[in-house]
């Protein structure tokens, strides 16, 4: 574990632990704590990251281990600081569990930093083990039958993830002699063969195709993010999913030398359920009826594509997909925090029922119409130039086919976002939207902000280029 | 930094920028508002043709913005990118004027002023990159302002046919960026003044054309043409006539014309798609009976008629499109404008339903006709001698078939428009309330087009010089 790191993982802990105490009689305390924790450490980063100094030199200050963590860690961070900045003005007061509540968004903030930090497999298992009982339990926040039912499944289905990710760990250590990140990538390098090890990568890497919800083991996907309480589906698909999934396969691809060639089996085999995610989560989400079950099987085309690169592992690959899980993170927090307004203005988030809310809810409609053509990769947002990379890299890697059908795919991404606008923004006003007020200026704020991040990451494009090139060198070399 | 350098990047930031700024406007009044949409548009014009004189001293502007992998943003004026913008932005600020009275009793204005100043200033920045991606860039801008504009009326078959242009422009678009790609490994740049001259794999061609004829509504992707007619008559004017259209046939002219060295067999695939896309338009214009529809359809033959002459692969022929572009855009944006009055003062589309209009809208039906001539070639209008010189130029290159196809087409332009005509000015008039002339902005909007449409026919000497220029500067692998 990087111990310059270790503050981001402590101090939400520690919050977490005060929270319950704290809030006793004071409720409301508990919403100002977790925010501010969360802010603090933002705010550090982004001077750690974004002095101008530090920008003008090219990050070259920024020592070369902490680069990706750092990206990573801000993301959470801002992820989370938008989802409990929500929070604080959609829970209703009185809600008996608001303390807890809090608490378990920290603790889960802090397994995620442990998991991004970590240098060793069995750490990453301990930390991806606490946040899958952290976002269970935050599903069921609100005690209704959905969040009950998303929680099982959540349960349920990862519950064989994290069962293949030991027995993986536990072939590996025989392999290795220990679990260190750094054994593996040394060990891949040699001239040994490397078939155990591969082996109990495969596994590993199994479990955490599972618990990043890639085609075909997506089942409990949208049912989580559509049964979970509002502002946590977008913690969930925003950030948690993609840390305690995503996140891992990009390393462990990395690890493995996918680029090289090493394991070039478990890399085709991950490859093509990127493929299959990006097109099945596509036609899929084109039957939903449901804005929040569309956006989850929107999330799990666009994992696909981050999946995708990871399998491929050039360096020009890399890049495209922790740029793409870095855009992921903002466009989808955008979409799930204005789902969950449209659900408290005007009652239900059913398709069918809504319509015409433009008038009604301008910033929401726009807010959501930014996010939108970004993760369909309309230019000059920023998900058109994550999108770019991972293509020129799959080109430039001879796989012409790949990129073809993933660029293609755009298509229907923009058409089910068309559907979703025709029936819920643009199109004829209906009854629920008729009785529909815009919701006050809070609950606005983190959308309004992670759309500029994404206007602002698609025009400031070779700043934010050139930091996650040096992570993608970084991590391959 | 030069002046023209500075006035290369006004023409392209202040619109798309002041875009952005209108909703801000919009706070303080309506008046407000519109004011500095039409000066947005007035001083994009200006910025435009300011350039003229530089490019005609046989100098070019260029500003680079370095990015990352060669996606560097290039802004580069020559003699075909500045003449493309001072026609679209022209045009675009008569349609910002024309729009005043004409939306006013609309909802969603503010949107629709902005969206037209967003489209437009994409629109100088498409013709202006010397950059293919950035071309990319700027082209699904024009397709978001599009959207937004055919979807303005907001009832579920507006939306839905809103809906069908992106998505088919957007289909378009991304074949496009399959050939830029093959573009980008097979030659290590998207820089197009490096490529000038270099050669081009058919596949990355093909695919570059797909995106192209979406964008210009020609044969296969011909069908959301007609139906963006839902849309206001500003927009449609702006969009079929003027802008949109057109920047497929820019784009041809851009990276097939002046840069890349087309191979024989792709150009000749080009004339036999355009022949055909000319003539099935040209029929659906003979038996449609939507005033606006048969425009529309009339604006995908006519496209035909630019491609014939940019792929024909002689200089008449290209230097005939050049001017074709010009005459074209000034005359079906007229002709637009003028179904625009109609349909608001008899509230209806359906030519069955009107007829004897001439009586009461007579400063209309005057400027519909002169357009119409225009469009059909009659000398002395400016249609005619950018159609004789498609024609004389095609039938250097002696391809009969296709000429005979281009043929056919010019007849039939002739029929629908003269039945157009027909239908709606003279004839029984057909129970239509009491139809009154435009309001006085709109009515001078339209005779304006009318007029320098024929003004160009009369001056030809000077836009005709400026495209033998164009030709014999840029021109690659022409005779």
């Amino acid at each position: 574990m990087d111990k310059g790191l270790l503050a981001y993982l402590l101090i939400p802990l520690l919050s977490a632990v005060i929270i319950p105490f704290a809030a006793r009689n004071r409720p409301r305390l508990a919403d100002i704590l977790a925010n501010v924790t969360l802010l603090a450490g933002l705010v550090n980063i982004a001077w750690m990251v974004l002095r101008p100094s530090v920008v003008a030199d090219g990050f070259a200050d920024i020592p070369g281990d902490m680069l990706f963590p750092l990206l990573l860690v801000g993301a959470i961070y801002l992820v989370a600081l938008c989802v409990t900045f929500f929070s604080a003005w959609f829970m209703e007061e009185g809600q008996p569990n608001r303390a807890a509540y809090y608490s378990l968004i920290l603790a889960s903030v802090s397994a995620m930093t442990g998991v991004v930090t970590t240098t060793d497999f069995f750490t990453l298992y301990v930390f991806i083990e606490v946040l899958a009982v952290t976002s269970f339990a935050l599903i069921t926040t609100d005690d209704s039958r959905g969040g009950i039912e998303g929680a099982l499944k959540y349960f349920f289905l990862t519950f064989p993830a994290s069962a293949l990710i030991i027995a993986g760990i536990s072939i590996l250590l025989i392999v290795l002699g220990d679990l260190q990140f750094e054994t593996l990538r040394i060990f891949m390098a040699s001239d040994v063969p490397p078939g155990p090890a591969v082996f109990a990568a495969a596994l590993i890497m199994l479990g955490f195709l599972i618990k990043a919800g890639v085609v075909p083991f997506h089942a409990w996907t949208p049912d989580a993010y559509q049964g979970a309480y509002a502002p946590v589906s977008a913690h969930l698909a925003g950030i948690v999913t993609k840390i305690s999934g995503v996140y891992a396969i990009v390393k462990l691809g990395t690890l493995l030398r996918f680029f090289d060639g090493r394991a070039s089996a478990l890399s085709e085999m991950v490859m093509f359920l990127g493929l299959l995610s990006i097109a099945v989560g596509a036609l899929a989400a084109l039957r939903q009826k449901d804005f929040k079950r569309m956006l989850a099987f929107s999330s799990i085309s666009q994992v696909g594509y981050i999946v995708l690169a990871a399998g491929l592992g050039t360096p020009l690959a890399v890049i495209g997909a922790v740029f793409h899980l870095f855009n992921h993170a903002t466009f989808k927090t955008v979409l799930f925090l204005n789902s969950a307004s449209v659900e408290k203005s005007a009652g239900t988030t059913d398709m069918e029922k809504l319509g015409g809310l433009e008038h009604s809810m301008p910033w929401t409609s726009w807010t959501s119409v930014i996010a939108l053509l970004s993760t369909a990769g309309v230019p000059p947002l920023s998900g058109f130039w994550s999108k770019l990379l991972i293509i020129l890299a799959l080109w430039e890697a001879g796989l012409r086919g790949y990129a073809g059908l993933a660029l293609l795919f755009s298509i229907v991404t923009l058409a089910y976002f068309m559907v979703m606008q025709r029936k819920i923004f643009f199109g004829r006003k209906s009854q629920a939207a008729e009785s529909a007020p815009e919701v006050s200026a809070p609950l606005l704020a983190p959308a309004v902000l992670m759309s500029a991040v994404i206007v602002a990451l698609g025009l400031l494009f070779p700043y934010f280029y050139t930091y996650v090139k040096m992570v993608a060198e970084r991590i391959i070399l | 930094m030069d002046l023209s350098i500075k006035m290369l990047i006004t023409a392209v930031a202040v619109p798309v920028f002041g875009a952005f700024l209108i909703p801000f406007a919009a706070r303080i009044s309506t008046a407000a508002r519109n004011a500095f949409a039409v000066l947005l548009g007035l001083f994009t014009f200006l910025a435009a043709a300011s350039l003229a004189g530089t490019v005609l001293g046989g100098q070019t502007a260029g500003f680079t913005l370095t990015f990352p992998r060669g996606f560097d943003l290039i802004l580069h004026a020559d003699l075909l990118s500045v003449f493309m913008a001072s026609v679209s932005a022209f045009v675009s600020a008569i349609i910002l004027i024309y729009s005043i009275d004409y939306i006013s009793h609309y909802e969603n204005q503010t949107e629709y002023y902005a969206m037209v100043v967003l489209f437009l200033g994409s629109m100088m920045g498409l013709v202006f990159s010397a950059n293919l991606l950035w071309m990319y860039v700027f082209w699904e801008m024009t397709g978001f302002a599009s959207w937004r504009l055919v979807g303005f009326f907001r009832s579920d078959k507006d939306v839905a046919k809103a809906n069908k242009t992106i998505l088919v422009t957007v289909f378009g678009a991304l074949c496009m960026l399959i050939g830029i790609i093959m573009v980008y490994f097979d030659h290590g740049t998207l820089d197009l003044r490096a490529l000038h001259g270099a050669g081009i794999s058919y596949a990355a061609a093909a695919f570059i054309l797909a995106g192209i004829l979406s964008k210009s509504a020609t044969l296969p992707f011909s069908t959301w043409l007609p139906d963006a007619g839902v849309a206001p008559s500003t927009v449609t004017s702006l969009l079929h006539a003027a802008v949109l259209v057109k920047i497929g046939v820019y784009a041809y002219a851009r990276i097939f014309g002046v840069t890349f060295a087309a191979p024989d067999a792709f150009s000749n695939t080009v004339l036999y798609l355009a022949g055909a896309s000319a003539l099935v338009s040209a029929g659906a214009a003979l038996i449609d009976t939507d005033i606006k529809r048969i425009i529309a359809y009339s604006t995908v033959s006519q496209i035909a008629f630019i491609f014939l002459g940019l792929a024909s692969g002689n200089k008449t022929a290209f230097a005939g499109a050049i001017l074709y572009i010009l005459m074209h855009s000034v005359a079906k944006g007229g002709l637009f404008l003028c179904a625009g009055i109609i349909e608001q003062n008899t509230h209806t589309k359906d030519i069955n339903k009107m007829g004897g209009l001439f009586s009461s809208m007579p400063v209309t039906g005057a400027a519909f006709a002169l357009c119409s001539l225009s469009v059909m070639g009659i000398p002395p209008f400016g249609g005619f001698f950018s159609k004789f010189l498609v024609f004389s130029g095609a039938a250097q290159n002696g391809n009969l078939a296709v000429l005979l196809m281009f043929l056919a087409g010019a007849v039939m332009t002739l029929l629908y428009l003269v039945r157009l005509f027909y239908k709606i000015f003279l004839g029984e008039a057909a129970g239509h309330g009491n139809p009154k002339e435009g309001s006085v902005t709109m009515v001078a909007s339209v005779m304006a087009l009318a007029l320098i449409g024929l003004a160009l026919g009369a001056l030809i000497y000077y836009p005709s010089a400026y495209a033998d220029l164009l030709t014999n500067t840029l021109g690659v692998n022409l005779q």
